[in-house]
């Protein structure tokens, strides 16, 4: 008999989410969902509804939002009818009171979907019952662009505000094992994202020592509370420009003699970074000089920032820092996740896609390392990865949700690059909801 | 001369990659090590030093950076006699000779990329990566420049009618004195210049008083790439040394770049040909600006704010480009000056040769007193935001500010400052800003934040500026991307980097020969 390849114990992890997954979509997201796929058709239609979701709560008023809306939508060539029907209505006062009341409901709507609350503590009913079904959460705070100093102490007091918020409303839940530990030990509950372009408005890519040096304090103050209050902080990645800043600050300041023994922190790794492999040397270097009590936990994820780091890259006339090619992210996504599973227990490791592929892939590899399934955490977005994340869970595996918390202007940043990249052709989302053969979808990329 | 790659920029260096910083500051030890240059004129084969002229940098005025000889009155006639003989032949010389001169100038500074902006830094206390950016610039001028005359060489179609044969051919017009500024001290003189040559025109070239040392480079560059000696010289000299081009009757075209006051007087001069004279002199003149930014209630201020503040502290605000004056719609004009204010106290004021620096000195006394006196008056009618910050003892350092509450008709808000002082006024809506912007007499670059395509379709067809930035900075046009120049009293219109640029520098001839004899097309 052939030996068992790593090939076929994907698969038969992947089978088995996928048959975990709920069968029937919840009818409100199955609407959504159809929404999201016209739109997918139609680039021009899709332009206009993203530029509308961005501007809508910078409008003032329902008319003003319908006279925006009917201005997105007279850039569409050949607009279908019920889009005609809406700039039709656009044309009156009361019509264009009705249409900014309807549009304004939809992107709340929307929002709703992938942000949970307006503050962490408006979040703890969705945080409970996630816990109820298995899944632990990362709470981000969304805000709007860092300019000034204010703004800065602004964010990191909401950032210390969470984290007690956090700490407070995971003490009284009950215990849940696979969330509670891992090999190495106890687990955080409360567990809080963090960005450092937030914290500082001083990041600049060719200075970074500038926007480390001013966010050092603020983000030390962060972590001496996480540390008093057992809570996890996890500093998120953003683009290329800040990523060196972002680096130094973070391995600096956990390498600081006051936090050998907490808080339990972490880094992201971006697998879409052609030399995201040369950070991962760095951040497993820093780890074995650096014994902390608890080890740095690298959550791996694809990238958000794909279209903008292309962008940036083609005006510039500098090679794309990201892989163009999205066969050649995925493999480099999943010899990231084999080389971090390999360095447990000096890291800890999460590895969060919507790919079903590479998180069977993930799955599949820390199993024949010979690990215990808590050993690995499987992330999903809210409101993207809700179904996966719950299949996750059902099959026993350690799962926390990235769950953004502000209001709709605040979002609006969050939410269209969310939207962009449920709609994007190649997405495996997409490509699953298209009904491609689980085969397909589970194979090697 | 094989078929030439379509133009692309020039890509500027990757400066959040460390080991690319620690490259240019390599390039700066190097320079710091052979300062000061030594700068004269040089015309065909002579050179001559002096040091009646000194440029020193403005974060540290002790520094020398280059010691000059001052072009007299009898070395600017010289200068033009020998670009004039030198003329027949270098126009004679085919269009693809030429640009391949051009395009060898290019590799020329592409070779010494650090060691050039290092002395832009130096000279001009231009930032590192403003510095980096000026090189690329100057390199995209001669690459862009050098397909351009080729293109011109081939003609347009012209209608053709059987028995006639009709041309269309662009010749160069003679002697072109460039007459430069120093803010961007090697891209816009190797712009001006590269411009000229390509169409074969001869060249000399006045750097500004305050940038010998770059205007020396640039010339170098030229003649290693195969300009001949007698096609290109230099000329440093204050203001009176581009006067005596100006008037001198063999210059046929005048290139400047720079204030409004000079530019004036240069058109006066060219008027005035007198007599005897065999050619009107045409001026190509790109002067300044009171750049306007509106700032529409849908705008996303979490973009307008750092643009915005890019775009009037860029380079201390002596960007022709710089934004000056915001125009913000009521309902976001308080949140938005505030946010501003908040940026702008964060900006780092400091020396051009640190990455941190968002603020460089001025570029020398006589800016910095004008500065001030500007902020000034900005206070005492309205309020100051900003200017209260601890400076540098020495150099030609001025506060970023942001002046609110001004009275219509303050200077402030009509006179191009050309340094670190940006005023904000609440408008009732897009039309008043649109009022308050054509009421300027100048009108070179404006600025838009709005999200409703009807606002931005709106400005564009009322602003009268030369350059429109709608959602981003805007400073940094880039040569093919934002052909850039500015209309009514900003300059003569003609659009550096563009397509039509070359245009200004040749005399266009029809030829039209009648191909029918004895009643046969022949």
């Amino acid at each position: 008999m052939a030996q068992r390849t790593l090939d076929d114990d994907v698969l038969e992890v992947g089978r088995q989410v996928a048959a975990a997954l709920p069968r029937a979509h919840r009818p409100l997201q199955a609407l959504d969902d159809r929404a999201m796929e016209l739109t997918t058709q139609d680039a021009e239609l899709r332009a206009a509804l993203f530029r509308f979701v961005d501007v809508a709560p910078a409008c003032r008023s329902l008319d003003d939002l319908a006279t925006h809306l009917t201005s997105f939508l007279e850039e569409v060539p050949e607009p279908a009818p019920p889009l005609a029907a809406a700039m039709k209505v656009g044309r009156t006062r009361v019509g264009r009171a009705a249409l900014g009341a309807a549009a304004a409901r939809g992107v709340r709507h929307m929002a709703h979907r992938f942000i949970v609350a307006q503050t962490p503590a408006g979040a703890q009913r969705t945080l409970r019952a996630l816990w109820a079904d298995g899944i632990g959460v990362s709470v981000d705070l969304l805000g709007e662009a860092t300019v000034t100093s204010q703004e800065a102490d602004g964010y990191a007091e909401r950032c210390a505000q969470a984290l007690d918020a956090l700490a407070a409303g995971h003490a009284s839940l009950p215990a849940r094992p696979v969330l509670d530990a891992d090999s190495r030990g106890a687990l955080p509950r409360a567990n809080l994202s963090v960005k450092v372009s937030a914290l500082t408005p001083l990041l600049r890519a060719e200075a970074p020592e500038q926007g480390r040096r001013d966010a050092a304090p603020r983000l030390r103050e962060l972590l001496r509370r996480a540390h008093s209050l057992g809570a996890h902080v996890h500093v998120d990645m953003e683009s290329l420009d800040s990523r060196e800043a972002v680096t130094d600050l973070v391995l600096d300041l956990l390498a600081e003699p006051g936090f050998r023994d907490g808080p339990s922190a972490g880094i992201v790794l971006q697998a879409y970074l052609r030399d995201s492999p040369q950070l991962l040397d760095r951040a497993l270097a820093w780890a074995r000089e650096t014994p902390r009590a608890a080890p740095l936990v690298v959550r791996l994820v694809k990238g958000a920032y794909w279209d903008h780091e292309v962008v940036e890259a083609r005006q510039h006339g500098w090679r794309a820092p990201v892989f163009e090619v999205k066969a050649q992210c995925d493999r480099n996504f999943e010899a990231l996740t084999t080389r971090l599973l390999e360095a447990r227990p000096l890291v800890r490791v999460a590895v969060v896609s919507h790919n079903l592929r590479s998180v069977a892939h993930a799955v599949a590899v820390s199993r024949r390392l010979g690990a215990p399934d808590a050993d690995l955490e499987l992330q999903v977005l809210r409101g993207l990865g809700d179904d996966l994340g719950h299949a996750l869970a059902a099959c026993g595996l350690r799962v926390r949700a990235y769950c953004p918390v502000g209001d709709l202007v605040a979002g609006m940043a969050y939410l269209v690059r969310r939207l962009l990249e449920n709609t994007a052709n190649e997405s495996f989302l997409h490509e699953q909801a298209e009904g491609t053969p689980l085969e397909e979808l589970l194979a090697a990329p | 001369m094989t078929e030439l790659a379509p133009f692309a920029n020039e890509p500027t260096l990757e400066l959040r990659r460390a080991p690319v910083r620690d490259e240019l500051l390599a390039g700066l030890a190097r320079v710091d090590r052979e300062l000061p240059l030594r700068v004269g004129p040089w015309i065909g084969d002579d050179r001559r030093d002096g040091d009646e002229l000194m440029s020193t940098d403005p974060g540290a005025p002790g520094r020398v950076v280059a010691v000059a000889a001052s072009g007299t009155a009898q070395e600017a006639a010289a200068a033009v006699t020998t670009a004039r003989a030198s003329f027949p032949a270098w126009a004679a010389t085919p269009a693809a000779e030429r640009a391949a001169a051009l395009l060898r100038a290019a590799a020329h500074l592409r070779e010494r990329r650090s060691e050039l902006a290092a002395l832009a830094v130096r000279e001009c206390a231009k930032p590192l990566a403003d510095a980096d950016a000026d090189v690329c610039e100057a390199i995209d001028f001669l690459e862009y420049y050098a397909r351009g005359a080729l293109a011109l060489e081939r003609g347009p179609a012209l209608l053709q009618v059987p028995g006639e044969r009709n041309e269309l051919r662009h010749v160069p017009r003679g002697v072109c004195a460039v007459i430069a500024p120093w803010n961007f001290p090697l891209a816009i003189p190797t712009g001006m210049a590269a411009a000229a040559l390509a169409t074969g025109n001869t060249v000399v070239l006045k750097p500004a008083e305050q940038a010998p040392g770059c205007g020396l480079r640039v010339v170098e560059a030229l003649r290693a790439g195969g300009v001949p000696a007698g096609v290109v010289a230099l000329l440093p000299g204050p203001g009176e040394t581009g006067a005596a081009l100006a008037r001198h009757p063999e210059v046929a075209t005048l290139a400047f770049t720079g204030s409004l006051a000079v530019g004036r007087e240069l058109l006066r001069t060219a008027g005035d040909v007198g007599d005897d004279a065999r050619q009107l002199k045409r001026v190509v003149a790109e002067m300044g600006g009171k750049n306007c930014v509106i700032v529409d209630a849908d705008a996303d201020l979490d973009e307008a704010v750092p643009a915005i503040v890019a775009s009037a502290f860029g380079y201390a605000g002596q960007k022709c480009s710089a934004a000056a004056r915001v125009l913000a719609h009521e309902a976001i004009h308080d949140a938005l000056v505030a946010r501003l204010a908040g940026a702008v106290e964060v900006l780092e004021t400091g020396q051009a040769d640190a990455f941190a620096t968002d603020v460089p000195p001025v570029i020398d006394r006589e800016a910095q007193e004008r500065v001030v006196r500007y902020a000034d008056l900005a206070a005492g009618g309205g309020e100051l935001h900003g200017a209260g910050r601890a400076l540098p003892r020495e150099g030609w350092f001025c506060a970023p500010a942001i002046a609110t509450g001004l009275p219509d008709g303050s200077p402030v808000l009509r006179d191009e400052v050309f340094g670190p002082l940006l005023a904000v006024e609440a408008v009732s809506d897009i039309e008043e800003a649109c009022d308050r912007v054509d009421a300027l007499p100048v009108a070179l670059t404006g600025g838009l934040f709005a999200r409703n395509p009807r606002t931005v379709a709106r400005v564009a067809q009322r602003s009268p500026v030369g350059n429109l930035y709608v959602n981003r900075a805007i400073t940094g046009a880039m040569v093919g991307r934002q052909p850039f120049g500015g209309n009514r009293m900003s300059g003569t219109g003609a659009k550096a980097g563009g397509p039509e640029y070359l245009a200004h520098f040749v005399e266009s001839r029809t030829v039209t020969e009648n191909t029918m004899r004895h009643g046969l097309v022949v």
